[in-house]
């Protein structure tokens, strides 16, 4: 069965230091596949090379069987693999409705809609933003960003979404709210989520790869994860020994 | 919206109306005609610099490139000014675009530093080169266009000199505004306010950007080649990194990436220089002046100030109101 994604010996270093070593990691079609590692261990480097946004210097990416590797981050996306940003990104200047019409533009000609608004209010209304549709993106607070991000994915029906750090900087409720939603979303289409907070890996993810250093150390499930011995002392041991 | 398309009506009629109006008086009529290439000139550098957050300071250059272009075709080649120009705009457009691919890995400050690079680079050349510029001599006595009638060529001297440069400003900036309301439009301003967040949404960021280069320059080029057949004399001073400086000072003074942002700024700006002469010792100043003032208390210019104001205030209104769906049409 073709993979959703598949990276094969991934490789990437800055000057001496190689932030991805050999890297081979497989997701499923409907899968949800989450990663998690310390800081500074590649997860986000990962998701730039698979995006396009990094060049790398060995490995093959395929999306649905499709090699992807070495083509432009607006290519890949264009292939159906789109990624959020750490920092939320959005256009901070342009109402909501705007930024998603710039999202939808590029798209909705594929999608066979006539007007790059097309289904927006259904989007919009499915992520809580409707009475938004009209405020300036910056004027959102992080939670509002955050949906507004997502539905500027969304929107061009994406096969892949890899979501880094999805709930950052969001309290409790929000952080419920967001897993909610994005359990909602695992019908439409993949999601790739890297978290530091274990519950959304724990609730949303069905397997789990736990990256060291560039390289990964363990993949499973989630449960099985949390009792892995070599994750307890590279990353959720350290979480307690950091925090005294 | 009707009263806004009325308004827009009348404004082109006004413009090509105007030198008939001030046909009477050739220092006017002067004036008006250099004003109408600096808002061909500003429309098309805020292509670049108000839209896609670009500031070319190499803009005058490729100006120059399709003022020599031009000038050279027609006086050495005896080509009809109407072929030459169209050739010297696109000489300026690829040169435009080679000279832009900088800013395809240059961001901010970087890329204006180079355009300066590039700028003082293109003025050496001009001087250098004297088989085509005639040097710091410069080239003089560049005949005025003429359209050719059967039987015989109608020169465009006078009023109907003004009246080209007139129906050339007008396309021009009829031209930028349905560019701003395109796709391209739309994306350019996506890559002004985040270029690698448009790129993650799936749109092409080197293929647009690339075209704002080729179309601004376009627009430079023709400047030139119609500044050149204007003024009747070239030399690369003309194009120098000061005239760069000032179409960007004008951009900034009207407001950047709106359509009539570069219109009012060249209506304040351009003819200040000659309306003053009489006050040649405060000159300076006054057009010093001016602009520090603008810069400190309307940061987004004359007419984006307006904008701005108007948008906030109907957004405090949107606000207030009970039923805000129907703020909006």
């Amino acid at each position: 069965m073709t993979k959703l994604l598949e990276t094969r010996g991934l490789n990437k270093s800055f000057g001496g230091v190689s932030a991805l070593k050999d890297l081979s990691i497989h997701q499923d079609m409907g899968e949800t596949l989450g990663m998690i590692g310390p800081n500074g261990s590649g997860k986000t480097t990962f998701i730039n090379a698979v995006t396009g946004h990094l060049t790398l210097d060995g490995g093959e990416v395929s999306l649905e069987g499709k090699v992807i590797r070495g083509k432009r981050p607006h290519a890949i996306a264009q292939a159906g693999l789109e990624r959020t940003y750490q920092a939320v990104r959005v256009y901070a200047q342009l109402p909501v409705a705007e930024n998603l019409r710039v999202a939808a533009l590029p798209h909705y000609r594929r999608l066979g809609y006539s007007n790059p608004l097309d289904g927006v209010d259904v989007l919009l209304a499915k992520l809580g933003l409707k009475p938004k549709k009209e405020t300036v993106a910056g004027s959102l607070t992080l939670f509002e960003q955050r949906r507004l991000e997502l539905a500027m994915r969304l929107i061009s029906r994406p096969k892949l979404i890899m979501l880094d750090e999805p709930v950052g900087g969001l309290n409790p409720t929000e952080i419920r709210e967001m897993i909610q939603l994005l359990k909602d979303l695992r019908t439409e289409c993949g999601l790739f989520v890297i978290e530091h907070t274990m519950k959304v890996i724990m609730e949303l993810a069905d397997r789990v790869v736990v990256l060291v250093s560039g390289e990964m150390i363990a993949n499973g499930a989630p449960v099985a994860i949390l009792q892995d011995a070599n994750v307890i002392r590279h990353y959720l041991g350290s979480i307690r020994v950091t925090s005294r | 919206m009707a009263h806004r398309r009325a308004a827009v009506v009348a404004l082109t009629i006004l413009a090509l109306a105007l030198p008939f109006l001030f046909a009477g008086n050739r220092f006017y009529a002067f004036i008006l005609g250099i004003t109408y290439l600096y808002i061909l000139w500003s429309s098309g550098m805020n292509l670049l610099s108000g839209f896609t957050g670009l500031m070319p300071l190499m803009y005058a250059g490729l100006a120059g490139i399709g003022a020599y272009t031009t000038v050279n075709l027609v006086m050495k080649a005896s080509v009809s000014f109407w072929l030459a120009m169209p050739v010297g705009a696109l000489a300026a457009a690829v040169v435009g675009v080679v000279l832009g691919l900088p800013s395809l890995r240059l961001r901010g400050f970087y890329f204006t530093l180079s355009g300066l690079v590039i700028q003082t680079a293109l003025t050496m050349l001009f001087v250098y080169v004297p088989q085509f510029t005639a040097g710091d001599t410069g080239i003089s006595q560049i005949p005025p266009p003429s359209i050719p009638l059967p039987g015989r060529t109608f020169p465009l001297t006078g009023v109907w000199l003004e009246e080209t440069l007139a129906v050339a400003a007008v396309l021009t900036v009829y031209l930028v505004r349905w560019i701003t309301r395109s796709t391209l439009g739309t994306y350019l301003v996506a890559i002004r306010e985040d270029d690698l967040l448009t790129e993650a949404l799936g749109i092409d960021v080197v293929r647009n950007r690339v075209l704002a280069f080729f179309i601004s320059s376009l627009i430079a080029g023709v400047g030139g080649a119609f500044y050149a057949h204007y003024m009747g004399f070239v030399s690369p001073r003309s194009f120098d990194v000061l005239t760069s400086l000032n179409t960007w000072l004008i951009v900034g003074f009207g407001g950047q990436g709106t359509i009539l942002g570069p219109i009012v700024g060249t209506l304040i700006l351009a003819p200040i220089p000659y309306l003053l002469q009489e006050l040649y010792l405060y000159k300076d100043i006054i057009y010093g002046g001016l602009i520090v003032f603008t810069t400190i208390f309307l940061p987004r210019g004359v007419y984006g100030s307006f904008l701005f104001y108007r948008r906030t205030r109907a957004a405090a209104r949107a606000a207030a109101s009970p039923k805000p769906e129907v703020a909006r049409s």
